[in-house]
């Protein structure tokens, strides 16, 4: 029974999702494409965060690369969509192995910071290397790659015609983070992030089992930057910068780490504060701030996880009552 | 579980309901104009003064009866001088407010960013500020015009100035992106044209975009000893640089010093008897420059509305609107294609004096001012004396050399 | 040669700067264990007062004496009211509190103060140039590369002499100790978020005549000065002097010797000291 009613919910949500363009105009259908594109975002970094307890200040590096990845490919190159695509991400994972190798090796603050370091030195380089990466301007000036099916083809010019692509994108990926968080990688992963200490007495080498989760989180983030590049028509360094790399872990304390979709309700909620607060002022930081802070202190688990839990002692009480 | 799904769900038709709302479209009565500039960060009062150019121009045609009896409604957007964002920024206008034409964009960067993404959007952009020569050149579109000076324009006139000098070792301090690098590299195709004796050193300095520290960079130019310095920084970075330069002596050293944005009356405001005297300034548009009629009415009002002396900024935005204005009455109607097609080729007279489009490249033709800074009682900022007025025609390279193919 | 010196000096000049700042960073660490991410607004927020204060005070030295006790005391306010209820948690959680704070003062100064830049002139006396090594320098330059290790000995005298200085480090180096032996811990937290912040405060006011003040210097000057406190050592007094100076002179020379790597140049040390030697220079195991 419980498990019918999940299956239902998510069949009507994804149903939402592909049905939404049909009724809603061209800046709703954008918007969503966004929310959609930082959701997948979001859930790579909670890879990290939330499932092997690393706190990384230098996710934006694979976001940003598979994004300069995709960018270069569509200007010089003119392959289409799922190939420069699948670069992207290989350019962002292979990226995460060598930027990982190093950083798995702290932990705590120490991770961080490292993280921050290597995402900085990643964001350097983009912003100096002007013959390939138009330096602080970026690369724009692109057309989007066409989307071959083999059967047949796409232009992926329209807001909505890019929308379907990035949603199935967007959700293949989804599935694929949530099969390894419930595979037993992803049990030992969560082991990990409990007591790392009793994880390695049983024989587990703790800094390999990081280190493809890192990779893994990269490969992810870049695939969003890479949608991130066509949606925006632009690669550009502030997609690098440690600013980029706050909006998942943002994102994701908003919604809830310890909750596979706490991301994704993190990434919804931060959008819609932002478009409903800019209508009246310009200074929504402090609204963003003033919301962090209270959900920081009096809800740890996040908006989804809160409320997850609030779930779960009421329906306690019902049964109890019951 | 269900409850993330739910919850889930229950938030996803939120955000429907919230931004599903209504696609706006042009309402019969009056034609929207959406417009984008800087009005955060180290540029912010070049947004400021282009939206009371802006404003001015909107409400003097509005009460005069508007365009094709249409009032005419502008919304403002922050570009923060990023190009994600500005691009954000107009699709929020187009796809949101519904706007039937654009009007904005400070920096190079940004435009770079935009321009290409016209194509997509089919709404004509009438540029006021971004300079680099490449959105009427190798990007340039349909849909994109410029009733601005660009790099091309304001360089051609610094070389010509900096050929009269008896400066020979040339060195540059410019912002860290497209108009800082392109700026140097037109000053150096011009020059050594013009002066074949003319040398570029080696040593040069990009500092980054809001840069809070110039003292490494001062000293290393200082270090060099040139005898003339470009310097393409501009809004709060010049004004930065220049307090920090006065601090360290900088002006002090006898170089041939050339500021191309130098007589920017925002800068000039900001810095006041700061500003040192005896430095080249290149601008787009100069308020004393020109004694026709037009320019007469524009600066009195602008300064009885604002209380101060209207920048390039200003009168660009200014003049952007009455141009679109021109086109819509030549055009008999708002229809975006007929308006473009009445926008190739049009002549109009703006403060900034005529200025003629070219249907080649969609770029204004027009007079470039430059001018030496003195002193004057009768101004609470510093004027241009000398002044040297540059015929359009003669700083501005024919269309081929622009690399544009429009037709 | 001369060049080599005078940016010596600049980046003497930017490393006694950052030292200030780092130094209430690495305490606050060191005794409460906490990474203030809105260290750097607080550093902005003195310079802002900085200017605000000297403008309606008519004097520099009267603001930067009471600036920084108004900087220091919202970071008291924001310890009591904010992170008392976290210091069980996991270090992310008050990394991300004081992120919360950071992007309130951030946009706040932008509201009262607007989001352009301002300036002030150096005070009265060191507002010159002088000459030097050939060629013309600041005073005010000279002044903060030489008041820098004057505010270090300071300090030194406080950490080492004095009954606070020497609580406040005994509380550093091991927190269960110090309040087994009678110090009240929770007075002792917002007397060192206070001091902290007050040197963030006061560095703000020193930069003030040096720096332009807008309302990125603080996100600006934060990563540096994680980068000083990280390479010297998490809690290290010492280890804030050397990482800072190493900091300032790094980013002075690369512009002359290495101008397209200079902005990679203080990740690069970030990461090799953390690779190499991952608990800082002068950091204790």
């Amino acid at each position: 029974m419980k498990g019918m009613a999940k299956i239902g919910v998510l069949v009507l949500t994804i149903a939402f999702l592909f049905l939404f363009p049909q009724f809603a105009g061209a800046f709703p259908v954008l918007f969503l494409t966004e929310i959609i594109i930082f959701s997948l975002f979001a859930m790579s970094f909670n890879l990290l965060f939330g499932y092997t307890g690393l706190l990384s200040f230098g996710h934006a590096a694979f976001f940003g690369l598979g994004g300069y990845a995709m960018a270069l490919l569509a200007q010089h190159y003119h392959i289409s969509m799922i190939p420069s695509l699948f670069i992207s991400m290989v350019v962002a994972g292979a990226s995460a192995a060598i930027i990982g190798f190093f950083c798995i090796r702290r932990d705590e603050i120490y991770f961080a910071m490292l993280t921050l370091g290597f995402g900085m030195m990643v964001f350097t380089l983009v912003h100096q290397w002007r013959s390939l990466t138009g330096g602080s301007d970026g690369i724009t000036g692109f057309e989007v790659p066409v989307l071959d099916l083999m059967v047949k083809k796409f232009q992926l010019f329209s807001p909505w015609s890019f929308y379907y692509f990035a949603l199935v994108v967007c959700l293949i990926f989804t599935l694929f983070l949530w099969m390894v968080i419930h595979s037993p990688f992803g049990l030992i992963l969560r082991s990990m992030r409990e007591n790392a200490e009793r994880v390695s007495f049983i024989g587990i080498d703790i800094k390999f089992y990081r280190w493809i989760a890192f990779i893994i989180a990269g490969l992810v983030a870049g695939v969003a930057g890479g949608l991130f590049a066509m949606y925006d028509r632009m690669a550009s360094p502030s997609m690098v910068h440690w600013t980029m790399s706050a909006k998942p872990v943002l994102m994701t304390i908003l919604g809830g780490s310890r909750v596979f979709f706490g991301p994704v309700l993190g990434a919804l909620i931060f959008y819609l504060l932002e478009h409903t607060i800019t209508q009246y002022t310009q200074s929504w930081m402090i609204f963003l701030g003033a919301i962090l802070i209270p959900i920081v202190i009096f809800f740890p688990e996040g908006v989804l996880g809160t409320l997850i839990s609030w779930g779960k002692r009421f329906m306690k009480g019902a049964g109890h009552g019951g | 579980m269900r409850r993330v799904l739910s919850g889930l769900i229950a938030a996803v038709f939120v955000a429907a309901m919230v931004i599903g709302g209504g696609e706006a479209f042009a309402s019969k009565g009056t034609i929207k104009i959406g417009s984008v500039y800087i009005f955060s960060g180290f540029a912010a009062t070049y947004g400021q003064f282009a939206k009371q150019g802006l404003e001015l121009a909107v409400d003097e045609i509005n009460k005069s009866g508007g365009v094709l009896g249409k009032k005419l409604e502008v919304y403002f957007e922050d570009s923060h001088a990023k190009p994600p964002i500005a691009l954000r920024a107009i699709r929020k206008l187009v796809y949101e407010k519904g706007v039937d034409f654009l009007i904005g964009l400070d920096s190079s960067g940004v435009a770079k960013g935009v321009v290409p993404y016209l194509k997509e959007l089919k709404v004509p952009l009438l540029i006021t500020h971004a300079a680099t020569p490449d959105v009427t050149g190798s990007q340039c579109n349909k849909y994109t015009f410029r009733v601005s000076v660009n790099i091309n324009q304001n360089v051609m006139a610094a070389a010509r100035i900096a050929a009269k000098t008896k400066a020979v070792k040339w060195t540059t301090i410019g912002p860290d992106y497209a108009f800082g690098h392109q700026s140097w590299e037109y000053f150096q195709k011009y020059l050594s044209k013009l002066n074949p004796r003319a040398k570029f050193m080696k040593t040069v300095a990009f500092p980054k975009i809001a840069t809070e520290d110039y003292s490494p960079y001062i000293t290393a130019i200082m270090a060099a000893k040139p005898d003339g310095v470009f310097i393409s920084l501009w809004s709060g970075d010049l004004v930065n640089f220049i307090k920090q330069a006065n601090k360290m002596g900088f002006f002090n050293q006898g170089y041939t010093v050339l500021m191309s944005l130098g007589a920017a009356t925002e800068v000039l405001y900001a810095l006041r008897d700061q500003m040192p005297t005896g430095v080249w300034v290149g601008t787009r548009y100069w308020f004393l420059a020109n004694n026709s009629p037009v320019n007469k009415h524009f600066v009195e009002a602008y300064k009885a509305r604002y209380g101060v002396y209207p920048s390039y900024n200003a009168q660009n935005a200014y003049a952007a609107v009455y141009a679109l204005k021109a086109a819509i009455e030549k055009a008999g109607t708002t229809d975006r294609m007929a308006v473009i097609k009445a926008l190739e080729g049009l002549k109009v007279e703006v403060p900034a004096g005529d200025i003629y489009i070219r249907p080649g490249d969609h770029q204004a033709v027009l007079n470039v001012t430059w001018g030496s800074t003195a002193e004057d009682p009768k101004y609470p900022i510093r004027i241009l004396k000398p002044m040297v007025i540059f015929k359009g025609e003669e700083v501005t390279p024919p269309v081929w050399e622009t690399g544009c193919k429009l037709q | 040669m001369e060049t080599l010196l005078i940016n010596i000096l600049n980046g003497l000049c930017y490393g006694m700067l950052l030292f200030i700042i780092s130094l209430g960073l690495t305490i606050i660490f060191g005794v409460m264990g906490v990474l203030n991410f809105a260290h750097g607004s607080f550093y902005m927020l003195g310079a802002y007062l900085g200017l605000w204060l000297a403008l309606h005070l008519h004097s520099f030295w009267l603001a930067l004496l009471v600036a920084p006790l108004l900087v220091g005391a919202l970071g008291a306010i924001s310890e009591i009211a904010l992170l008392r209820p976290l210091y069980n948690r996991d270090v992310s959680f008050q990394l991300l509190l004081t992120f919360g704070v950071l992007l309130i003062l951030d946009d706040a100064v932008k509201l009262i103060w607007g989001a352009g830049y301002h300036s002030i002139d150096a005070p009265k006396g060191l507002s010159g140039t002088v000459h030097l090594l050939g060629s013309t320098y600041p005073v005010y330059r000279l002044f903060i590369a030489i008041i820098g290790p004057v505010i270090a000995v300071v300090l030194w005298f406080f950490f080492h002499k004095t009954a606070w200085g020497k609580m406040i480090r005994a509380a550093a180096m091991d927190r269960e100790m110090a309040s087994a032996i009678g110090i009240n811990v929770p007075l002792l937290f917002t007397a060192v978020f206070f001091f902290g912040t007050l040197l963030a405060g006061m560095a703000g006011v020193l930069a003030a005549p040096l720096r332009a003040v807008g309302p990125a210097m603080g996100d600006n000057i934060i990563i540096a000065a994680f980068i000083v406190v990280v390479v010297g050592g998490l809690g290290s007094f010492v280890g804030a002097f050397a990482g800072a100076i190493v900091l300032g002179l790094v980013e002075a020379l690369g512009v002359q010797f290495v101008p397209h790597l200079q902005m990679a140049l203080p990740y690069m040390l970030l990461a090799l000291v953390l690779l190499v030697r991952p608990r800082g220079l002068f950091g204790s195991e």
